[in-house]
């Protein structure tokens, strides 16, 4: 466990240097905003399903470096979510919140005119907390975690009623991390008085099955601005130390993407290579 | 179009890969084979390396041999080597729908309410297996006598009433049962045994000029005897409080602290105040809590220390006056006095409570509330049912008719030897 935190610990400052190598790529920034369902279970907290809705912001930074002839992208994405759900009976309420950031590496494939296929590797880090409206002394858990995934992404660029559209979708897996949670029956008194035994978890598919999904559409609104709208599935899932967690979400996001590119003073031409 | 291999003038993939073996079983083992557009090298046998080490080809001839076939045969052509990410596409979604991680969600029924909140205390409550010892508690056949008790079309008066009979059977303090209307309780560890205390008569001893200190009351008795009473350890404390109480009481030759009816509170607040009792740090007790669902599935102990206070500590004689009503938070506070040089208890055993409670709740959204991390003394044994006196002692009816408080005079009298 601890070799797993070292490694995690020692690869996050270097991988993020390794995204700053391309001075000059094109980049795409997206903001994106989104409204959706909330699912909720924290065995921690009650074993009751809680049912709700989700703000979710998404903010992405997307584009290419120079390592492996230019065939290896950058994207960076933070995300930050709210959550308020109630139980099936509206008796108790349940709030939450997260945020969490991803730096990926995907290498590129354009098997088409139009179609890029990527795929490769991230690094990511999330911290969040769910309060129950009732709870005792355990009123509230707290996540917090780092992990490795997996990620494939595909974007295709097509013509339709005469606009350039650009279809992408995304998935990132979590394959291997570690991860906060207390014990069973452990209160959180007993961890702020540094008793913390256990409560640094290894994750993976096995215990902690995730998957981030995104489905969107970029619709060009003028010369430079892109509106991008589409579909998020965030589901996030745990089963480590005898307590079973899922947060479950589907939003509807919709927001603007910005290609930029570093120019001369004679080259005003800014191309949107990545879309 | 014709006769194309490795890496010639149109679009190809260089890999071995198993998506296209699947697509054409019989050319596993050949050179290179073209499918429309597209270069497909087949390597057998191939390696996981080979699987994830592919190359992507592509020129301008390629893309001009492309443009005549339709847009399905274009994309499937091409995907060639791509199938596996819709593989695992697909592979994701069915793993995401076979690793849900549920819990078991019961109906709201009397039925189903009773089986979770069994399921509830089964799984958390984490004194099954001392009281199975104890007092031969057997949650296993408690389920089955309060089934048969249910009946679908009872009321949920009736259904609240079969459910607070049935946590009783734990006899615990910590455990209550909320609903909307009432508070499920059992509370015979004090209103089965007599009180110790008159209400009345500690007023009197206190009188009308004591001093406040936040949930502190205080006065220094006629017999130069300090005398504190603390009514409830959810009425918050800080250590500037204490040390003024304390150091306004510095010439009296003993002290009472009276907490008496004191059902609890901050764990916080009792330690601090037992904090001012010791001048080293010293071991009150353990602490373990509940690793899994098992009745026997607990933390190994941990030690709780209790640290001196770095302000003004009490260095003569104290008493600490106990009844039944001495619950939860003030148990623990009375554990950890024992521990104290110059500190003993007189009165009555404590009511006990030594499970930190911890909340759930029911399909129909009642709340539930049960003891799920045990505390224990310094020689590793239970006080779910309390710690006995030093010094037992009852409050005597005659002494009450004299408007006397037997537990505060017995006191005086041994802190003024």
């Amino acid at each position: 466990m601890k070799h797993a935190i070292a490694i995690l610990m020692f690869l996050f400052p270097f991988v993020c240097l390794c995204g700053q190598t391309a001075g000059d790529s094109i980049r795409s920034h997206a903001f994106m905003l989104g409204v959706g369902s909330s699912h909720q279970l924290d065995t921690y907290l009650s074993p009751q399903n809680y049912d709700g809705f989700q703000i979710s912001l998404l903010r992405e930074t997307l584009r290419m470096t120079r390592l492996a002839g230019r065939r290896i992208s950058f994207q960076s994405l933070w995300q930050g979510t709210f959550s308020h759900s109630d139980n099936a009976s509206g008796t108790a309420t349940d709030w939450g919140g997260h945020i969490g950031y991803d730096a990926l590496w995907h290498y590129n494939w354009t098997p088409l005119q139009g179609l890029r296929l990527m795929a490769g590797g991230a690094v990511g880090a999330d911290a969040g907390f769910l309060y129950n409206s009732r709870g005792g002394n355990n009123p509230a858990q707290g996540r917090l975690g780092a992990d490795l995934s997996a990620s494939v992404m595909a974007i295709y660029r097509l013509r339709l009623w005469g606009q350039d559209l650009a279809l992408r979708y995304q998935a990132n897996m979590p394959l291997v991390g570690v991860m906060f949670s207390p014990q069973f029956g452990q209160s959180y008194y007993e961890i702020g008085e540094g008793y913390t035994n256990g409560n640094v978890c290894f994750s993976h598919p096995g215990n902690a099955f995730s998957l981030w999904q995104q489905l969107t559409v970029d619709i060009p609104l003028g010369r430079h601005i892109v509106m991008r709208a589409g579909y998020l599935c965030d589901i996030r899932q745990s089963h480590v130390n005898g307590i079973k967690m899922h947060d479950r979400s589907h939003s509807f996001m919709i927001g603007f993407v910005r290609h930029f590119r570093k120019v001369g003073r004679d080259e005003r031409k800014a191309a949107a290579v990545i879309l | 179009m014709k006769n194309m291999f490795l890496r010639t003038r149109t679009t190809g993939i260089k890999a071995g890969f198993p998506a296209s073996h699947f697509l054409c079983p019989s050319k596993i083992g050949g050179r290179a084979k073209r499918r429309g557009d597209v270069l497909t090298v087949f390597r057998f046998p191939f390696s996981v390396r080979d699987v994830f080490r592919f190359d992507f080809v592509e020129s301008a001839s390629a893309r001009h041999n492309q443009s005549g076939l339709c847009f399905c045969s274009r994309l499937l052509a091409a995907f060639r080597f791509p199938f596996s990410v819709f593989r695992l596409i697909i592979l994701f979604s069915t793993l995401t729908l076979a690793s849900c991680v549920d819990e078991v969600q019961f109906d709201n029924t009397p039925e189903g309410n009773m089986e979770a909140l069994w399921k509830i205390i089964d799984e958390h409550y984490c004194f099954l297996d001392y009281k199975a010892e104890a007092i031969g508690l057997d949650w296993d056949e408690v389920h089955a006598r309060y089934r048969g008790k249910l009946d679908k079309n009872m009321s949920s008066a009736q259904l609240q009433e079969v459910l607070c009979n049935m946590l009783a059977e734990l006899r615990d303090g910590h455990v209550n049962l909320y609903t909307a209307s009432d508070v499920g309780r059992y509370w015979a560890w004090k209103e089965d045994y007599p009180s110790n205390l008159n209400d009345e008569i500690r007023e009197s001893y206190l009188g009308t000029d004591y001093r406040i200190a936040s949930g502190l009351y205080y006065r220094i008795l006629d017999d130069n005897v300090g005398y504190i009473v603390y009514k409830s350890f959810s009425s918050a404390i800080g250590e500037g409080n204490i040390a003024e109480v304390l150091h306004h009481l510095r010439l009296c030759s003993g002290l009472i602290i009276d907490v008496r009816g004191n059902g609890g509170g901050q764990l916080d607040y009792a330690q601090r105040l037992a904090s001012h009792f010791t001048n080293e740090r010293i071991l009150t007790g353990y602490r373990s809590h509940k690793t899994g669902t098992g009745h026997s599935d607990f933390s190994d102990l941990t030690p709780e220390y209790l640290e001196p206070s770095t302000t003004v500590r009490w260095q003569k004689p104290a008493i600490v006056l106990t009844n039944r009503g001495c619950y939860s938070a003030t148990n623990t506070f009375v554990r950890d006095m024992l521990c104290c040089l110059n500190v003993r208890t007189l009165g009555d055993s404590t009511g006990g409570g030594s499970g930190m409670p911890f909340t759930s709740e029911l399909p129909n959204g009642w709340l539930v509330r049960f003891s799920a991390c045990p505390q224990y003394d310094r020689e590793k044994r239970h006080i779910e049912f309390g710690i006995a006196p030093t010094i037992p002692c009852e409050l005597k009816a005659e002494d009450v008719a004299k408007g006397e408080d037997t537990l505060i005079e017995t006191a005086r009298k041994l802190l003024a030897r």
